[in-house]
C-alpha cells in the first residue's frame, strides 16, 4: 500500500527532494521581481489569446531596448490608468517615440486606432508564453 | 502559500463594445417615437396625456442623442472622415437636433433630427456598416 511504501523512504531521498523545493522557491521569488503572470480578459486578442487564459510576462527586456512591431505587451490604458491593457505592436516611431498597439481581432478591438499611438515609456511588460491551458503551452 | 502559478492580475485585451454591432436604426426609431408623439400631442387636449407625451418625448430623445453619440464615436474611424469630411458636422447637427427636439413640441424639429439621422445611416451604409457591424445570419 502506498502509505507503508511512504514510511519506508530513506531521509535522502526527502533531503533532496527538501533542497530542490527550496533551490525552486529561491529561484522563483528571486525572478519574481521581473516575471509576472497574468490573466487575460477580453477578446481583442483573438484567436491568438482567448479571456481566461494565463501568459508568463517579464520586465528586463524593455529598459534595454524598444518594444519591437509584432510583440505582444503590456500598457497602461491612456483613457484608464489603473487599468493594464494586453495588444500587439503594430508600429513604432523611432523619432517620436511613439508605439501604436493593435488586437488581432480588429473588429472587436479598442486600440491606437481610438486612442492613438502611445509613449514607449508606457510600456513595460513582455508577454514570454502562455502556460495555461496545458494544450495551448507554448512561446508567444 | 499562495499558488506562485496563479495571476497576479487581469490584464484587458480589451474592446469597448465587443459586439461591434451599430445601426443608425436605433437611433431613428427613438426619433420617430419623438415625431409621432409630437404628432400626438399637438392633436390632444387632454392635459394627462399631454404631460406624458412631454415627458416620454424627453427620455427618446435623450436615447436618440445616445444612439448618435455611440456612432460618432464608436463607429466611424479617420479613414471614414477622409471619405465624408462632413462627417463631424453631421454627427453635430444631430446631436444638438436631439437636444432641439427635448425641448419644442415643434414637428419641424422632429423632422429634421430624421433627415439627419438618414445623413448618417448614408455614411454607414457606404461605409460598409451594414455588413461589418450587423449580423448576417445567426449561427446555429
Amino acid at each position: 500500500m502506498s502509505t507503508e511504501r511512504g514510511r519506508h523512504r530513506p531521509l535522502s531521498s526527502f533531503l533532496v527532494r527538501g533542497a530542490a523545493l527550496g533551490a525552486g522557491v529561491a529561484a522563483v521569488s528571486f525572478a519574481r521581481r521581473w516575471l509576472d503572470v497574468v490573466e487575460v480578459q477580453g477578446g481583442s486578442m483573438a484567436p491568438t489569446l482567448l479571456p481566461g487564459e494565463w501568459l508568463l510576462v517579464e520586465r528586463r527586456t524593455y529598459p534595454r531596448r524598444p518594444p519591437r512591431v509584432g510583440e505582444i505587451v503590456l500598457a497602461a490604458d491612456p483613457r484608464d490608468p489603473t487599468r493594464e491593457l494586453i495588444k500587439r505592436v503594430a508600429a513604432l516611431d523611432g523619432e517620436t517615440g511613439l508605439v501604436s498597439l493593435a488586437g488581432d481581432a480588429p473588429d472587436a478591438s479598442t486600440d491606437s486606432r481610438s486612442f492613438g499611438a502611445l509613449p514607449v515609456t508606457s510600456i513595460r511588460w513582455r508577454v514570454i508564453g502562455r502556460y495555461y491551458p496545458l494544450p495551448r503551452l507554448g512561446r508567444l | 502559500m499562495r499558488n506562485p502559478l496563479r495571476p497576479t492580475r487581469r490584464v484587458h485585451a480589451h474592446c469597448d463594445i465587443p459586439c461591434g454591432v451599430y445601426d443608425p436604426e436605433q437611433a431613428r426609431i427613438e426619433a420617430e417615437s419623438c415625431y409621432k408623439i409630437i404628432e400626438k400631442y399637438n392633436a390632444s387636449s387632454d392635459e394627462l396625456l399631454r404631460t406624458r407625451c412631454i415627458a416620454v418625448k424627453e427620455e427618446r430623445a435623450e436615447l436618440t442623442k445616445h444612439h448618435i453619440d455611440v456612432l460618432w464615436h464608436d463607429y466611424f474611424k479617420p479613414e471614414h472622415l477622409e471619405k465624408y469630411p462632413d462627417l463631424h458636422e453631421t454627427c453635430w447637427k444631430a446631436s444638438k437636433a436631439a437636444s432641439k427636439v427635448k425641448q419644442t413640441t415643434d414637428i419641424a424639429a422632429a423632422k429634421e433630427l430624421l433627415t439627419l439621422i438618414d445623413k448618417i445611416d448614408e455614411m454607414w451604409k457606404a461605409t460598409g456598416g451594414p455588413e461589418k457591424t450587423r449580423l448576417q445570419a445567426v449561427a446555429a
